[in-house]
């Protein structure tokens, strides 16, 4: 961990961080307003027998409940894609980028190990994640405050949440990390990154959906996400564990293969 | 005392057995970028190392630096090992990179003390160098975006230099510099030398090479061809010789030590190439009406390309060295 490079990484990340940070709150402020406003109807609409059931379902949440809004808010693509400005996109840039554009060379000239820069743009990642999904949480109380929901939401849950959230998009983003430390261009580190990401949704949500293929789900990184039995006063423990496990193989890796590989001349 | 040495140093890059052997292809599937590369740069001197694009020079400099492990050999920087030492070697070094990439949303000022900051030693030169290199504060303050290709290139000499490194390794450190500003750089490497400083002095840029340098290692193909101090170099290639006679009774130079290709041109002038003492030449000219006389300044450039037309390196070729001077 370098303090100097954690500095200048947090000064040219905040304004973004900023901006992600209260499109983040923004979003979650929405969803207890649709299942405030929404929530009901739609019950009987489902009940009806107009919409398939199985619809309601996405990504492990509904909108018949807060717990079940505030999940669709978390595994929703708007959510995925803000959280994923730093999970994938920093991470991915900040060592291949670096290496593309030539910097990584002017910094790694510097009394610093690649084991520090890596660690210290890990720290840094994380520092971000854990800031948007704060924001999150903050959306959500604001939300169910603002539509007079707050009695049914357990704040002291929130922080649970987080952690799980943090484990999710810690362990992609320490797999974007190691694509980025593996790669001398921000193309193929961003690919691959993307690729894994992509196909954990597509079999998350096509388990949630359709329950002939509920047996992909538990190959998909997002299922143990489990917003909303969190927030119903359930913990998944192994899930936890499982997420925990993914990071901690990702990092190894890095570990290993960024001081050991070449860094030949930028072309 | 050496301030960096390499014995047998070498790098090759690709798979030493390949899974399958294709017709046409190097079968050990290897190129090799620098092999058994064998110096020593003296504390105190500015060493050229001298190659066309490609010849091996930035990946020596890489792996003295660290960004490449070597695949045989070793090398020391400031004693310290290349392998095991990379980051107290890199807190006593400045490098400059060749065609060094900046960050360009910061301003100028603010990126140097960034790197400063990073190197984690006073900036005790910056004052000077912006000084010498004529970047003024106002100038400081824009990103580094906005910059010309010369400023950029003054930018990455100070980030190199601005905490007095024992050791500044500067890869083609002149490109984008006008004549002006080159000049002012080369009196930074002399004043950088009179403090004891070791440079190790990447370029393809010949005349710069003679105008700083003490000694010169020269590299092609990886593999070094020459290491010798300059004037050595300079005095043991051939000069050029054009003279005219007045009355038409031109000189017999045949069998005279260090005089060849002797030539005559439809005018009446005489021609050769003259090599190491000039004595000889000069005893049998002596006598001879001689209304002009030239004899061209020894080009380093010359000596470079001599070296490399009349050679090449093969395993067990002894390579032309001369011992280092002590720099005074």
């Amino acid at each position: 961990m370098n303090r100097v490079l954690f500095g200048h990484l947090w000064r040219s990340q905040r304004t973004k961080l900023l901006v992600v940070c209260v499109a983040m709150t923004a979003w979650n402020t929405f969803l207890p307003v649709i299942y405030k406003s929404f929530g009901q109807q739609m019950k009987i609409l489902v009940d009806s027998g107009v919409i398939p059931r199985q619809l309601t379902n996405f990504g492990g949440g509904d909108v018949f409940s807060l717990s079940g809004a505030v999940a669709v808010g978390y595994i929703h693509p708007i959510s995925i894609i803000l959280v994923s400005i730093f999970a994938i996109g920093f991470a991915t840039s900040a060592i291949a980028g670096e290496r593309q554009r030539g910097t990584l060379e002017v910094l790694l000239a510097r009394p610093l190990s690649r084991r520090q820069v890596y660690v210290t743009t890990l720290v840094a990642v994380f520092l971000f994640i854990g800031l948007v999904l704060a924001a999150a949480s903050l959306g959500t109380i604001l939300g169910s405050g603002i539509v007079g929901v707050a009695g049914e939401l357990t704040v002291a849950r929130l922080p649970i949440l987080w952690l799980n959230g943090m484990l999710l998009w810690g362990s992609i983003a320490a797999i974007a990390l190691a694509a980025s430390v593996s790669f001398d261009r921000l193309t193929p580190a961003l690919g691959v990154t993307v690729a894994i990401v992509i196909v954990s949704y597509f079999l998350y949500v096509l388990g949630s959906l359709w329950p002939d293929a509920a047996g992909l789900e538990p190959y998909s990184l997002f299922n143990y996400l489990a917003s909303r039995d969190i927030l119903n006063g359930t913990v998944d423990l192994a899930g936890f564990g499982l997420l925990a496990l993914v990071g901690a193989v990702a990092i190894g890796v890095a570990m290993v293969v960024f001081p050991r590989r070449d860094l030949a001349a930028p072309s | 005392m050496d301030a960096l040495t390499t014995t047998g140093l070498t790098k090759a890059y690709g798979r030493a057995r390949p899974r399958v052997h294709l017709p046409g292809r190097d079968p050990t599937g290897e190129v090799r970028a620098l092999e058994d590369l064998t110096i020593g740069v003296v504390e105190g001197e500015i060493f050229g190392f001298l190659g066309p694009n490609g010849a091996g020079k930035s990946t020596t400099i890489r792996l003295l630096l660290g960004f490449l492990h070597p695949t045989a050999g070793s090398a020391t920087v400031l004693g310290l090992d290349i392998v095991r030492d990379t980051v107290a070697i890199r807190s006593r070094v400045g490098y400059l990179p060749g065609g060094i990439a900046l960050y360009d949303s910061l301003s100028g000022e603010r990126l140097l003390d960034y790197l400063g900051e990073l190197t984690g030693r006073p900036s005790t030169r910056r004052a000077e160098l912006l000084d010498r290199l004529e970047l003024s504060a106002r100038t400081l303050r824009r990103p580094v975006r906005d910059y010309s290709r010369g400023m950029r290139q003054k930018i990455g000499i100070i980030q190199a230099l601005q905490h007095d490194p024992e050791l500044a390794i500067l890869d083609e450190p002149t490109e984008g510099l006008d004549p002006l500003m080159q000049r002012a750089f080369y009196g930074i490497l002399d004043d950088l030398k009179a403090a004891g400083r070791t440079i190790f002095f990447s370029s393809h840029v010949l005349s710069e090479v003679e105008r700083v340098c003490d000694r010169v290692a020269i590299v092609r193909r990886g593999r070094l061809v020459a290491l010798q101090d300059v004037a050595s170099l300079l005095e043991h290639r051939k000069r050029n010789v054009e003279l005219r006679v007045a009355d038409g009774d031109l000189p017999s130079l045949d069998g005279v030590a260090g005089v060849s290709a002797i030539g005559r041109t439809a005018d009446g002038r005489l021609t050769c190439q003259l090599e190491g003492d000039v004595g000889p030449f000069l005893a049998a000219i002596a006598g001879h009406r001689i209304s002009d006389l030239t004899i061209e300044p020894a080009h380093l450039e010359e000596a470079f390309l001599e070296l490399y037309e009349d050679r090449e390196p093969e395993d067990g070729d002894e390579i032309p060295t001369a011992p280092a001077a002590v720099p005074g």
